[in-house]
């Protein structure tokens, strides 16, 4: 089944390019014209990440991340989550470059095929942030409802990620 | 952010000035290095993506993929206005792939459109609780990401993340539709209780 996967992302690349040469596009200038687009895109958020990831150092160098975990992880563990994910659950649907910087901090520390790091990419690739989407989509609206749309997303949110974890073990 | 942000940097560094602090820039530079890795991991995995979405947009296969979403967004988001069906459409086609950057300018597109429409509270909402549940096809970023801290299988996770984005999408939209049948239900019963004089000129508010 993962074999089929990994075949996915080529086989889109190859279909894709096949038929643009077909539609008679210039396939090398579109794609480093789009590869271009990428630094700026980088940049802008650069300042993000780099921000949240300097907080959560000073986080854990001051001991209040343990100190935070070890209050929390009766209820995670409840759910069936492992605490290590916690602050990524914390951080997700703030920030979108936040928590990518929490995920990879989860990778690099148990590596890239454990099951808590597994976990922590299944909730983040499944995930949104929540209330930065929120605060952008529905800011200049005239009708809105958004209270009750974020709570719906929350809980959502909660419980895809107890499912994630459930079907980790598994997959 | 910015409350968060303040209060745990004050806090964390006081901490900080007790125990170590020498610790303090230690950390500091250490997490901005991270940022700046995570970033090179990023760019490269951004450019093949973005250009690839380049490549769809000059062979028209971005315009396919919207035509066949059309209608059924029409549908779910109860409109019958091209350019809105257009920018939902193209907003979800981007986020299935996993390129959620990428689809949040057509995303705020959407949403001004939506606002004009008949079911504007409903439609705003749904479209909401669709993106913020995501609906993603192929996590791309993670799978960039994994594969450059040496994973074995990088790919691994795209099934289980399907299953569980499927689950939460499934769930949010199925909140959605039961938390608007409640309020247009009370509504209609409060309009019918309360005002029934006024009922006959406020035609139809209730089964918004």
């Amino acid at each position: 089944m993962n074999k089929l996967f990994a075949c996915l992302i080529p086989c889109i690349f190859i279909l894709s390019f096949i038929y643009a040469t077909r539609k008679k596009v210039n396939v090398y200038e579109a794609f480093t014209g789009g590869a271009k687009d990428a630094i700026p895109l980088v940049v802008t958020i650069f300042p993000y990440i780099a921000t949240v990831l300097i907080l959560t150092e000073l986080f854990s160098a001051s001991g209040l991340e343990s100190k935070f975990l070890t209050a929390l992880s009766p209820v995670f563990d409840k759910l069936g989550i492992p605490e290590e994910i916690a602050p990524l659950l914390l951080v997700k649907p703030l920030s979108g470059n936040g928590s990518l910087a929490v995920l990879s901090d989860i990778l690099n520390t148990y590596g890239a095929d454990a099951y808590l790091s597994r976990c922590a990419c299944v909730i983040y690739g499944s995930s949104e942030t929540t209330l930065y989407l929120g605060a952008i989509y529905f800011s200049g609206l005239k009708r809105k409802r958004l209270t009750s749309a974020l709570m719906i997303a929350l809980i959502s949110f909660l419980l895809s990620a107890i499912f994630g974890c459930f079907v980790c073990r598994f997959l | 952010m910015n409350i968060i942000f303040t209060y745990l940097f004050i806090i964390a560094t006081a901490i900080l000035l007790f125990i170590n602090p020498d610790l303090f820039l230690k950390s500091v530079l250490s997490g901005a290095s991270k940022g700046a890795t995570l970033c090179l991991a990023l760019v490269s995995s951004y450019a093949i993506w973005l250009g690839l979405i380049r490549v769809w947009e000059e062979s028209g296969i971005s315009k396919k993929i919207s035509k066949l979403l059309s209608p059924l967004v029409k549908r779910v988001f109860k409109t019958k206005d091209e350019e809105t069906a257009c920018a939902i459409s193209m907003n979800l086609s981007i986020n299935l792939l996993g390129m959620g950057g990428a689809a949040t300018p057509y995303g705020i597109k959407a949403c001004q459109l939506l606002d004009k429409t008949d079911f504007a509270e409903y439609a705003s909402a749904m479209f909401f609780v669709i993106n913020a549940t995501s609906i993603q096809l192929l996590p791309t970023a993670i799978v960039g990401v994994r594969a450059s801290l040496g994973s074995i299988s990088p790919a691994d996770i795209i099934l289980p993340s399907i299953l569980t984005s499927a689950f939460s999408t499934f769930l949010g939209i199925s909140l959605t539709m039961l938390y608007f049948k409640i309020i247009s239900r009370t509504r209609q019963v409060n309009s019918a209780r309360l005002i029934p004089l006024k009922k006959l000129k406020m035609n139809g508010a209730g089964t918004r």
